[in-house]
């Protein structure tokens, strides 16, 4: 049946490898150059995000300030690398494990009912909710796809995540 | 397997987060050392005052008496831009509520329906140090309103002259 509709569908599409290599190109610039303005911000603006990240209400005052002075580095690091293609295998690691920090603050942050600016950057404002959430959760999705998708560094010693 | 990653992935992952730590202490030290020494409060506040003047430079302002005669004539409308509670409570007399936190291009369509683009408004919020008059002012203008002005001393300064407030019943 699905044949009539699209084609090859059924039994999955086979991308050539010019054209797989262009998509995984793609993703990687628009996810590298995403964090990348997203850690401009953050960098620009350091005693704005740390106001942001201590409205979640989560950590001490010392604490605040050395996550306000150094997630965005880690962030524009790993957005750069990502973005030159300099070990983005690893650059996608970092970016998905700031994604979930960043999605669990977020979480709990709702489930205590605050109504506060999500400090995410990308130069827009927007409060803590479920768009925030979504967000975060669909660029998380995004890091994954990629970094799944990505030819490894190294064939030697790998480490599995998930069975 | 859902993801393979080699030991090398992890060691570079590491290796550009420790980057990350390194650029980020050496370039913000100073906000790391105002966390340490307790005085991150202060600081925030000092930088979003700073911030609030630079953007209020921007923007025409009046004073209370500048704000008041606007008032009396009656060209000029005015816009609380605080929240619904504070509105509902006391407000200058004949003013709208805009309040900043939910200010969107609906909400603008929605309580300045029928308003021309080219009516002269007055914003403002609770007093001398809230920055909610500044948002709204600064969305109004890229809406395209052309004569925004920021009566900075906001609602408290009025109330306390006894100039004509309203109440919501």
């Amino acid at each position: 049946m699905w044949e009539a509709f699209a084609p090859g569908m059924r039994r999955g599409i086979r991308l050539t490898s010019s054209v797989k290599r262009s998509l995984l190109l793609s993703f990687r610039l628009f996810l590298g150059a995403i964090f990348l303005y997203a850690s401009i911000d953050k960098i620009i603006r350091p005693y704005h995000f740390a106001a942001a990240v201590e409205a979640y209400q989560l950590l001490p005052p010392f604490l605040v300030a050395l996550t306000a002075a150094v997630l965005p580095w880690i962030e524009a690091v790993s957005a750069a690398a990502l973005l030159v293609g300099w070990k983005p295998r690893s650059a996608l690691l970092v970016l998905s494990a700031l994604m979930v920090v960043f999605l669990a603050a977020i979480a709990v942050t709702m489930a205590r009912g605050l109504d506060i600016d999500c400090g995410c950057g990308l130069l827009v404002e927007r409060p803590v909710g479920w768009l925030a959430l979504a967000e975060d959760g669909f660029l998380l999705l995004l890091l994954l796809g990629l970094l799944r998708a990505l030819p490894e560094q190294s064939p030697a010693t790998r480490i599995p995540l998930h069975s | 397997m859902l993801f393979q990653l080699s030991r090398r992935d992890c060691t570079w992952a590491f290796v550009l987060t420790l980057l990350g730590l390194i650029l980020g202490l050496l370039v913000q030290w100073q906000l790391v050392l105002h966390g340490f020494q307790g005085t991150l409060d202060l600081q925030i506040a000092a930088v979003e005052k700073e911030e609030a003047a630079r953007r209020l430079a921007a923007l025409p302002t009046c004073s209370l008496e500048q704000a008041l005669a606007r008032h009396e004539e009656g060209r000029t409308l005015f816009i609380d831009a605080r929240e619904p509670e504070e509105y509902r409570e006391l407000h200058i007399q004949r003013a709208l509520n805009l309040p900043a936190s939910q200010v969107s291009a609906r909400l603008v369509a929605a309580v300045l329906q029928g308003v021309s683009l080219a009516q002269p408004i007055i914003v403002y919020c609770g007093s001398v140090d809230c920055h909610a008059s500044l948002r709204v002012a600064e969305f109004l203008k890229k809406q395209g309103y052309s004569q925004v002005a920021v009566y900075v001393g906001g609602f408290r300064a009025w109330d306390e002259a006894g100039y004509p407030v309203d109440i919501v019943r």
